[in-house]
């Protein structure tokens, strides 16, 4: 008994995947299963950037979206100069630098200051990338090039997937699960996870908390750099503030249903998430809703789950 | 309400507008009175003031002086959400819906309805207190930044779902919301939302004077000392909510009428953010701070026209494009919040604190810093 309570949260996942997968099965929309899983990588890889600033420092970090597209801009921009691999790398280092500056210039002053305040400031930070984006170019979406440019070598369930496509599921599973054991086994890991439970404590075993939160804010401007330069081409090109505009919102609620602190958690909750979407805009009962329904029935899952699990599918109680 | 008891005021109680007569009160500051010169001085400071606020608009006229209006109405949405940061101590990143639901639903009830302005008006407010209302519900479960993500999802479930529907918006030329009678003018249109600023003033004052302010106050510092004292958190917080939500409802409404028009494009995420950075760089607490801060970020865009030496100065930075008014509060502003959060926690209330207590007749006071703790809230997610 005690260990089905402790197990509780994977049954109620398996339930809920196992549902959704029947639903879908049933009414015949098996397309949306394969779509929405797609998509909900790309979100499950924000997510898991903010899964990882939010477990080791406790913050909102509304800026997650605005490492990616920092990268995607620099890798449009260096493309036309420079091998892709090349400008790959730059654009990660771009993103790189942009979150340890964020965190030394933003976060680092305001270690003491509460949560919310953060939350204004990483919001800050966004708005203030998104306006230099505009500021410095037009606001126009422009193609950029893709890692893997083959489009239907795999196609499942009459749905053609791109190799990028794979790479970025590949990718986001293969980082969730270093990411784990990361934290879980290694002792940089467990450190940063002291950190943020017991900062004053983990100073006294000789950890410089400082450092560790710099380290915490390169890794997560490095996958949000990876998701932005792996997820965008696929969607239409970069225009500014694209991360945020069309990711960041459905990441967080991804995350908030992986429960925040649980890393497998933001990509279960991207998938989804992602699946809600795909079936929102081709299910024929909300073809009459006014706009667009997946934006509804996100908000709707949120507030659900915020009510009745807080915790969220895979996080920890209290 | 007697004046039995002189206790510490919260935050600010710094009203721009009061009258030149609040230096007379009887009461334990009188300690120091100034000069008759001191008076003049202040006399003088009082009626340019008064100068700037009531008659240097009328002499601009159409667009620019619906962009002083549109200054005003600001500081209402400002001091709405200065409700919820300020005295609650729960942020919303939606209030851009809270504010563009009032706008439409007023447009829709004067354009659609052919009722009256002031029916338009009410309805707006009602519309906005109703919906914070239910936000509020919300909020009493989930708190601090929890309930940030849910107001984010709001205002983006309002502008891609609700300001879809085209009855209520009019598609996508938007809806029509004329200037009521009596008030066509722009002019008479500006008072008018300046009566509306200093109602919207005297409700905050008055709230936060009373037994419930003071809990309120109390709530936020923290819940459960507070509900320990015998406060109803429920109540209180949500009442707190109906009041921010009826206030941007206004502000919404009145907006519309001023530039005789909303368009559902308006209402976008970046608007949320511009709100949420006016009030807290006007300093969170401070009713004149928000309003002046509220009142900056409207005017950037037209400060910039009318000063081309700020434009020029922007224009000079080195391998920079020209930097267009659209953008120009998107930029600036983030920077200002940014150095408001890391180094001048009290915004603007907390720097102007020496002038308007020497404007009230208290003495010329640099180390006048105000109460020491300002922050945002606390953590309870």
């Amino acid at each position: 008994m005690e260990r089905l309570r402790e197990r509780q949260g994977e049954a109620i996942t398996a339930a809920i995947l196992a549902g959704l997968v029947l639903v879908l099965l049933v009414t015949g929309e098996k397309q949306s299963l394969v779509i929405g899983t797609i998509t909900g990588a790309a979100y499950g890889f924000v997510a898991l950037g903010l899964v990882l600033i939010y477990k080791s420092s406790g913050v909102f970090n509304f800026a997650q979206g605005e490492f990616g597209t920092v990268a995607v801009y620099t890798l449009y921009l260096l493309d036309f100069d420079v091998p892709y691999g090349i400008a790959l790398l730059g654009a990660l280092a771009v993103a790189v630098v942009f979150g340890v500056v964020v965190e030394r210039v933003v976060v680092r002053p305001l270690f003491d200051a509460p949560r919310v305040t953060l939350l204004v400031a990483t919001a800050g930070v966004a708005l203030l990338s998104i306006a230099v984006q505009v500021w410095f170019g037009e606001a126009t979406a422009r193609p950029v090039d893709r890692a893997l440019p083959t489009l239907d070598r795999v196609t499942l369930l009459d749905v053609q997937i791109s190799d990028q496509r794979i790479l970025l599921l590949v990718a986001l599973g293969v980082l969730a699960a270093l990411l784990a054991v990361f934290f879980n086994k290694t002792n940089l890991g467990l450190a940063i996870l002291g950190a943020s439970q017991e900062p004053t404590a983990t100073e006294l075993m000789g950890i410089s908390v400082k450092r560790l939160s710099t380290l915490t804010w390169a890794i997560a401007a490095l996958l949000g750099g990876i998701a932005g330069v792996l997820a965008v081409p696929e969607t239409g090109g970069f225009a500014p503030g694209i991360l945020t505009s069309s990711f960041l919102i459905p990441a967080f609620t991804a995350a908030v249903i992986g429960g925040m602190t649980s890393l497998p958690g933001a990509f279960l909750g991207g998938v989804i998430i992602g699946v809600i979407e795909a079936v929102a805009a081709s299910a024929p009962v909300f073809e009459d809703l006014p706009g667009s329904p997946g934006t509804l029935l996100v908000f709707i899952a949120l507030i659900i789950v915020l009510t009745a699990r807080p915790q969220g599918l895979l996080g920890k109680a209290g | 309400m007697a004046t039995t008891v002189e206790r510490d005021r919260p935050g600010g109680d710094d009203r721009p507008g009061a009258a030149a007569a609040s230096g007379t009160e009887p009461g334990v500051r009188a300690r120091f009175t100034p000069s008759p010169l001191g008076w003049a001085a202040r006399g003088v400071a009082w009626v340019a003031l008064a100068w700037l606020v009531l008659v240097f608009p009328l002499s601009r006229e159409g667009f620019e002086l619906q962009r002083f209006s549109q200054a005003v109405i600001y500081g209402i949405i400002g001091l709405s959400l200065n409700v919820l940061l300020g005295y609650v101590g729960q942020i919303s990143l939606g209030h851009q819906a809270f504010v563009g639901i009032g706008a439409f639903t007023s447009a829709y009830i004067v354009t659609e309805q052919n009722l009256s302005f002031w029916a338009g008006v009410g309805a707006g407010v009602a519309v906005g207190g109703l919906q914070a209302l239910v936000l509020g519900g919300v909020s009493l479960r989930i708190t601090g930044l929890y309930f940030a993500l849910v107001t984010l999802s709001y205002g983006l479930v309002a502008e891609q779902n609700v300001f879809q529907i085209e009855e209520l918006t009019g598609g996508g030329q938007g809806q029509p919301a004329p200037k009521p009678s009596g008030f066509e003018s722009d002019w008479r249109y500006y008072y008018l939302c300046l009566a509306f600023l200093a109602i919207v003033l005297w409700v905050d004052w008055r709230m936060m004077r009373t037994k419930a302010g003071r809990a309120l106050l109390a709530l936020r510092e923290n819940p459960r000392v507070a509900s320990t004292f015998g406060i109803n958190v429920k109540v209180l917080t949500l009442l707190a909510f109906v009041v921010s939500g009826a206030f941007a409802g206004l502000g919404g409404a009145l907006l519309a009428h001023n530039d005789t028009f909303v368009s559902p494009e308006t209402w976008s995420f970046n608007l949320a953010l511009v709100f949420v950075i006016m009030t807290v760089v006007g300093g969170l607490r401070s009713r004149a701070g928000v309003v002046i801060g509220s009142a900056f970020f409207a005017l950037i865009g037209y400060l910039l026209q009318k000063f081309p030496a700020l434009q020029d100065g922007l224009n000079a930075i080195p391998g920079a494009p020209d930097l267009s008014r659209e953008i120009a509060p998107l930029v600036i502003g983030p920077i200002l919040l940014l150095v408001t959060l890391t180094l001048f926690p009290g915004g603007i209330g907390q720097q102007i604190r020496p002038i308007v207590g020497w404007l009230r007749g208290r003495r010329f006071d640099l180390r006048d810093r105000g109460p020491k703790e300002v922050q945002i809230t606390d953590v309870r997610a």
